[in-house]
């Protein structure tokens, strides 16, 4: 298991060299987001998109399962200039229930980083934080001397570190997986190559801001009814993202509350054998429910087992990048501290 | 004794601290895996992860007892619950994953190393116990090491596979730091008596010789409890195993001597030990006149008796009693039995009546007829409803003061006596160990007394008695003396709180679940409550001196026999025909004795005579025993003079001072 220092010297040292110090805590984690525009799909299952009853699927009841999530702590902790120097902590882990139904960390991967922008640095800051050997993540830069894009910009820094750990835990999780056991995905699969192509990975994205469907196939699959599912699809390939077959599933009646409400988008490898078992995988994900995964306000959307990793993961971070329950004090540290 | 293994370095637990539940110095919170094998009343060991291993943090130990516990899982609300198991109980238990969940425990602190500067409990991991551990948390290294140990074994500690021997201080279980020990618990499942007799058993094998001799007086007032102490009992492996860990000898005790009155024929023995493999072994407990006027205060203090009885029983002890007395009325008198004293009573209310036509009638040596009547109702009331324990006339037989043997058992068997009785028995015993102890002539230097039902003896509520005067004296100048009370009783909340008190140790069987609720027991915490009130036969709860925090040990079945299970090996013999009985006697004073010659010598001889003769002979032990009854029987017995009498110290009132 990786260890984390809980205070960095490097933070100590670039504040020693001339930066100013900061505490700006950034929104918590939005997880892995889908890209927010209409792509189009490919019918798999049926000629259009239809809706699919579950009841009476028999479900599919693997042996194991493991559960891959992640987390992205992160921070402003100085500036150097108007330079933002942020310090993140992303983390991934896969969480593997057995027959006795509890969960336990068969795989954890952890990292430390300092995301700035070096050339726009003091030198003498520059230099402390090169001495120090964190890894040092650089944003864009053009986006480096307007602070209300460097902020943003270091966000995505963030987001790609955390992707590309989890990516890396899944991969190395498959190579331990058994005969009979699935691995469950928070977010897409299809950014990766292993993931995608593996039979038995299974990505649950509960953000819908991807848009697969117009006119009234959209609307079917936004109004699912709880319990059904729309027929296995194919979303138009995106960049990099490998080819996956993909289906809506409703977990809650969306019923008042909202559109999205319960509403989680299953990927899988694309292939034949993904539409014949997507019953099968529908009704186990319905098993999934239970139990709910509150307080998360997510809880519709997200299963107990990924909640537990990310509980897990931030037992296991650094306290000081964890907000606390009620928001800080921002008054000017300078003033409390005199 | 101790086994000083190194501590197991892997933790069970982790000690976690919040602002809701902080660690202090008295108390602390940990977790464990939800399958663990400590509970409630666990000792467990805090180290902080040091440089050194076992060392701690900065060198801090802190030792624990498991005071409570929760578990409780990451449901927000348990309508959560119910809303992923769609309202049907049975689906939840189907969840794929099962929720997080935490076995929380309490401890409260027993021990820190070092002791000052006394600091918060640190957040280090939390192992289990080890003897050594046991040892150190309990204090008892005060007083298991060095050239003079005085440790009493009294049962076993067991916690997650491991056991370790948990000691008493000798010198605040028998003085005289503290002393006494008080056990409470329900009848039957709390195994009070067999306790008891352990802890006895403990006693006389690890009671530092040096410290001197020691004795145990047992008053049997139900059944056949204590009426085969000296038999063994059936014992399993298990037991022998856990004699030897506690290193007492699994075996009855070597040396006990029964007392028991007689029936009221005066010849068979009232005691359920009466078969005839074992009745040899019982001596007859009888009392005379002397006995009882020193303790009338006994049988007085009941009822209507007032100051003025008060004051002619004094005149009868001071003036009457075994002297030439003049009644006034030309009668000369020597009282020295209960027939004599009635000759007395009897001249006395003649010679008023004779007198009514020549002056005032009513009134005698200044004592008014009717308190003369009211004493002679209740010295006679004794010597009718304790027949057999007072006699009317004859010399008595006592248990052997200042002959007390070291390590020895002696039972008082009074089960089968008039309450009454019981009260005189027990007033009469102990007062003479109080008289002997101070006069350190008793034969041993302490004397454990025990006494059951002390609800009876020494209520919380109801009158002075002169026994509950006596518990009380016993508690609060015994350890002093050497006199120890070993008290039990079903409800210790309706003893009186200066008995319970003054114990310096507290032992707690299966105890009353309302029982639990009176105040006493505020200081114990709901799950200790539980433990208690569900306790198995053969576990108990203790406190002493030296333990900061009640513990729980295993002590072993005793092996004696059992009352009831000697009742049934060797079932009460019934009652022997007046001739059989006198023989019976005689053949214990001397084997040689033949049954028909002494058939044939009181064939024609009043009881009365009969019973004298045996009793005088019995108190003399001669080696030929049948001419000695014979020569006896053959004239007029003469009553024995009564031997010069000590008087008892009075006792302090009862006052309502805090102890």
């Amino acid at each position: 298991m990786p260890s984390v220092s809980p205070s960095p010297s490097w933070v100590d040292a670039v504040l020693e060299a001339g930066a100013v110090p900061a505490s700006s805590v950034p929104d918590a984690s939005l997880g892995r987001t889908d890209i927010e525009e209409f792509t189009g799909a490919d019918a798999v299952e049926d000629r259009e998109l239809q809706v699919h009853a579950l009841a009476g699927a028999p479900a599919l009841a693997p042996r194991a399962v493991g559960f891959l999530d992640g987390i992205e702590l992160w921070r402003v902790e100085g500036y150097s200039g108007v330079t933002p120097i942020v310090r993140a902590h992303v983390a991934a882990a896969i969480r593997r229930r057995g027959p006795d139904r509890r969960l336990r960390t068969v795989a954890e991967a952890a990292e430390e980083l300092a995301i700035t922008r070096l050339d726009r640095l003091s030198k003498g800051v520059r230099r402390a934080l090169e001495e120090h050997g964190v890894r040092v993540v650089e944003i864009p830069a053009e986006d480096a001397g307007q602070p209300a894009r460097a902020i943003p910009a270091a966000r995505v820094v963030v987001q790609k570190a955390r992707a590309a750990l989890e990516r890396r835990v899944g991969e190395r999780g498959l190579d331990a997986l058994g005969p009979d056991e699935w691995l469950v995905v928070d977010g897409v699969i299809s950014d990766s190559p292993a993931l995608s192509a593996h039979p038995r990975t299974l990505g649950v994205v509960k953000s819908h801001g991807a848009q697969y469907f117009e006119g009234a196939e959209l609307e079917r699959a936004l109004t699912l009814p709880a319990d059904h599912r729309t027929g296995v699809f194919c979303p138009k390939s995106r960049g990099a993202r490998r080819e996956i077959h993909s289906w809506y599933l409703r977990l809650w009646p969306w019923e008042g509350n909202d559109l999205l409400y319960g509403l989680v988008r299953l990927e899988a490898r694309a292939h034949p054998d993904t539409v014949a078992l997507a019953p099968a995988v529908s009704a186990w994900l319905l098993r999934e429910r239970a139990p709910l995964a509150t307080p998360d306000r997510r809880w519709d959307r997200l299963l107990y087992a990924i909640h537990d990793v990310e509980t897990y993961l931030r037992t296991r971070a650094p306290r000081d990048l964890v907000p606390p329950p009620s928001s800080t004090s921002r008054l000017p540290v300078s003033r409390i501290a005199s | 004794m101790i086994d000083r293994r190194d501590p197991p370095l892997q933790p069970i637990g982790r000690v976690v601290a919040t602002e809701q539940k902080p660690a202090t110095p008295h108390q602390f919170h940990f977790w464990t895996a939800n399958e663990t094998t400590i509970g409630i009343g666990a000792i467990v060991r805090v180290e902080a992860a040091g440089e050194a291993p076992g060392k701690g943090e900065g060198g801090r130990v802190v030792w624990g007892v498991v005071t409570d516990a929760c578990a409780y899982s990451d449901l927000a609300t348990p309508l959560h619950d119910v809303v992923g198991a769609e309202g049907d109980p049975a689906r939840a238990a189907e969840s794929p994953t099962a929720r997080q969940e935490i076995r929380l425990w309490t401890a409260a602190v027993l021990r820190q190393r070092p002791e000052e500067p006394l600091q918060p409990v640190p957040l280090g991991g939390v192992h289990l116990a080890t003897d050594a551990d046991v040892a150190q948390a309990l204090r008892m290294d005060a007083y298991l090491g060095g050239a003079e140990p005085r440790g009493i074994p009294v049962g076993l500690y067991t916690s997650g596979g491991l056991e370790a021997p948990v000691y008493l201080d000798a010198d605040f279980l028998l003085g005289p730091e503290a002393a006494h020990l008080n056990i409470s618990g329900v009848s039957g499942l709390a195994t009070k008596t067999s306790a008891v007799e352990f802890l006895l058993g403990s006693i006389f094998e690890h009671f530092p010789r040096q410290k001197g001799r020691v004795a145990a007086v047992c008053f049997n007032v139900k059944g056949p409890d204590l009426c085969f102490l000296d038999q063994a009992g059936a014992l399993e492996e298990e037991d022998r195993r856990r004699y030897d860990r506690l290193g007492v000898p699994a075996t009855p005790f070597e040396r006990v001597r029964y007392y028991a009155p007689f029936k009221s024929d005066g010849v068979n023995l009232n005691t359920l030990r009466t078969h005839a493999a074992l009745v040899g072994a019982v001596e007859p407990l009888v009392w005379g006149l002397g006995e009882v006027l020193d303790y009338a205060e006994v049988l007085l203090n009941r009822d209507d008796i007032d100051a003025k009885a008060d004051a002619f029983i004094d005149f009868l002890s001071d003036r009457v009693v075994d002297r030439e007395f003049d009644d006034g009325f030309g009668g000369t008198h020597r009282v020295v039995t209960f027939a004599d004293l009635e000759r007395l009573f009897r001249a006395i209310f003649d010679g008023l009546e004779l007198a009514g036509g020549t002056g005032r009638s009513d009134t005698w040596r200044t004592h008014h007829i009717a308190t003369i009547r009211k004493v002679r109702n209740r010295l006679s009331n004794i010597s009718t409803r304790a027949k057999g324990l007072v006699t009317d006339d004859g010399p008595s037989s006592d248990l052997p003061w200042g002959r007390f043997e070291d390590r020895t058992v002696y039972v008082v068997d009074v089960a089968n006596v008039d309450p009454l009785g019981q009260d005189l028995v027990f007033a009469r015993v102990v007062s003479k160990l109080r008289e002997h102890l101070e006069r350190r002539d008793l034969g041993v230097d302490a004397v454990v007394v025990f006494v059951d039902e002390l609800n009876k003896y020494a209520p919380a509520d109801g009158p002075e008695t002169y026994v509950k005067k006596m518990l009380l004296d016993i508690s609060e100048r015994g350890r002093y003396l050497g006199l120890v009370l070993f008290g039990a009783e079903q409800f210790r909340s309706q003893v009186h709180r200066r008995v319970v008190g003054n114990a310096g140790t507290l032992v707690f069987g299966r105890m009353d679940s309302d029982e639990l609720a009176t105040p006493g027991y505020q200081v114990l915490s709901p799950a200790t409550k539980i433990k208690l009130a569900t306790l198995p036969i053969g576990e108990l709860m203790v406190r002493h001196p030296h333990f900061t925090q009640p513990i729980f040990v295993r002590f072993p079945r005793p092996v004696v026999l059992r009352g009831r299970d000697g009742v049934e090996r060797f079932p009460p013999a019934t009652d022997l025909p007046f001739e059989d009985a006198v023989v019976r006697q005689l053949v214990k004073l001397d084997a040689r004795v033949r049954p028909n010659p002494v058939k044939d010598l009181i064939a024609d001889r009043r009881e009365e005579d009969v019973r004298r003769a045996l009793a005088l002979t019995r108190q003399s032990r001669p080696q030929d025993a049948f001419a000695h009854f014979k020569r006896l029987l053959g004239g007029r017995v003469a009553a024995a003079p009564l031997p010069v009498r000590e008087s008892v110290p009075p006792l302090n009132p009862i006052s309502d001072e805090p102890y």
